[in-house]
């Protein structure tokens, strides 16, 4: 895309602030601490060899939950910032607040799907193991 | 006093026949009996494919990457489209990665131990650790239990259960060509599952720093065919014999337990078949004249060690127990 018409879904100077960036890491974090003291208050109760059953169904409906707000953020990053991820939009030596929109859009973009990816591999053990061993 | 490192025991080399003369120099530093690419039993075989499966994925990545840098540089074609910038960045830094190691994460969860107390192993062992040596404690068939000290012998395709603790500071105890390390802590008892399956003779060692002599707490790991380890575990259940009056007169006897002769104290490894042992103290050739400066001063070989140096014997004295020790087999 040309740097001629760069912006069509927004207005210039404005898209993200920093909430926006930190969100998906927020949801990444909350999923994974409530996994796992879902998963260690279960196996604490239910002891060593119990089956992991029930805490891996709330796993799953907490990675369901927080896959969908990560999915919902990223795309509405994407639709601010719908652009290539290798275009000369890296261009930000000019302090001006348009630049910072792009690159704080920018660095939303990417952490959100980095959250994505974390949220999925706290969930693959649950998958994987069936017991609280 | 310098440590005195001239008797520490040679540990067998028995390089796989395949290695020519060149490799063989170059690995003149790698021992299998301390080897986890020599795996000797069940789990530290899955280990070793484990490794082998992220050293070959390593290298063909490392050779991807490179070559499309090396490419980058020297080809002399135009630049492609930014859609295809973009795809390239998309595919090698998002999906590639993020599928790559969610794969290796699944690979590796399933090599964690899945057994049960439902399940019982053919044979426990009573590991404790101590600075800077391991009693070693093997439950018989009857549910005795036969004391012995830096030496494990195991039976060939057993499963064997060990249960570690410590009385002083975390160790952790490790066989490196049978399997995983575990951690013996203090106050708690873990236990670590381990079948060997090739009789030999391996080298296990303390893995977590626990001191001065840290790295010279090492103990042999002998896994013999199963009738052997009947065998031994009959004969070590044998109480010993022997004139211990030099032992006893010079206060051994106070931390060294020799079942069936003195056992007034067990702060120290238990003597009873110390001659048939292939070390001393885990780390050095069990030989009369190495015995004879063991006693004098252990903490030449072992600084920090807890047995009070021994300097002030007479000849008259240490012979009569050097006799003494020597007859324990
Ligand atoms: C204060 C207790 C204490 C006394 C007394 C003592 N020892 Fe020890 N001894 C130990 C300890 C502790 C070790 C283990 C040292 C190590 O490896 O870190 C040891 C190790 C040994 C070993 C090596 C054991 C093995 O499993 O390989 C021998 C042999 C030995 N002592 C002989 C003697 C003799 C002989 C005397 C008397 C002259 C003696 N000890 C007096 C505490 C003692
Ligand atoms: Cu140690």
């Amino acid at each position: 895309m040309s740097k001629a018409a760069p912006h069509k879904r927004r207005r210039v100077e404005t898209g993200t602030d920093l909430c926006q960036v930190i969100a998906a890491p927020i949801v990444w974090s909350l999923h994974f601490l409530a996994c796992y003291v879902w998963a260690a208050i279960h196996c604490e109760k239910a002891g060593r060899m119990a089956d992991l059953d029930p805490a891996r169904t709330g796993i799953f409906v907490l990675t369901g939950i927080a896959l969908a707000l990560i999915g919902f953020n990223t795309l509405r990053l994407w639709r601010i910032r719908a652009r290539s991820l290798t275009d000369d939009d890296f261009d930000y030596d000019h302090d001006t607040p348009e630049e910072r929109h792009r690159f704080l859009g920018h660095v939303a973009l990417m952490l959100s799907v980095l959250s994505g990816v974390g949220v999925i591999y706290v969930a693959i053990p649950a998958v994987l193991v069936g017991t609280c061993r | 006093m310098p440590v005195i490192a001239s008797h520490l025991h040679a540990w067998r080399r028995n390089p796989n026949p395949w290695l020519g003369p060149a490799t063989l120099a170059l690995l003149a530093g790698c021992n299998p009996a301390q080897s986890v690419l020599h795996p000797a039993g069940e789990d530290a075989a899955e280990i070793a494919r484990l490794f082998w499966v992220m050293a070959v994925g390593a290298v063909v990545i490392w050779a991807v990457v490179f070559g499309a840098a090396v490419f980058a540089i020297v080809s002399r074609r135009k630049p492609t489209t930014e859609r295809g910038a973009d795809l390239v960045v998309l595919f090698g830094g998002v999906v590639f990665p993020t599928v790559t190691l969610g794969a290796l994460l699944a690979y590796g969860l399933t090599l964690l131990p899945d057994w049960g107390p439902g399940e019982p192993p053919d044979l426990r062992v009573h590991v404790e650790a101590e600075q800077y040596w391991w009693r070693v404690r093997i439950e018989g068939p009857d549910g005795a239990m036969i004391e012995t000290a830096n030496e494990v012998v195991l039976p060939a395709g057993a499963e064997v259960d060990f249960h570690l603790t410590s009385p002083d500071v975390i160790h952790s105890f490790w066989i490196p060509p049978l399997g995983g390390k575990m951690d013996t802590i203090p106050g708690r008892e873990n236990v670590l599952r381990l079948r060997p399956t090739t009789p030999g003779l391996y080298r296990g060692i303390c893995a977590e720093f626990c001191g001065a002599s840290h790295a010279f707490m090492a103990f042999e790991a002998r896994v013999v065919p199963p009738e052997d380890f009947t065998a031994y575990l009959a004969a070590q259940a044998e109480p010993a014999s022997g004139d211990a009056s030099a032992f006893v007169a010079a206060g051994c006897g106070g931390c060294h337990t020799v079942r069936g002769v003195v056992e007034l104290g067990a702060t120290g490894p238990d003597l009873t078949h110390f001659a048939s042992r292939a070390t001393i103290a885990g780390i050095l050739d069990n030989t009369s004249e190495i015995l004879r400066e063991w006693i004098a001063h252990p903490v030449a070989f072992k600084p920090d060690a807890r047995m009070p140096s021994y300097d002030m014997l007479t000849d008259d004295q240490m012979d009569a127990i050097l006799a003494f020790l020597g007859g324990l087999k």
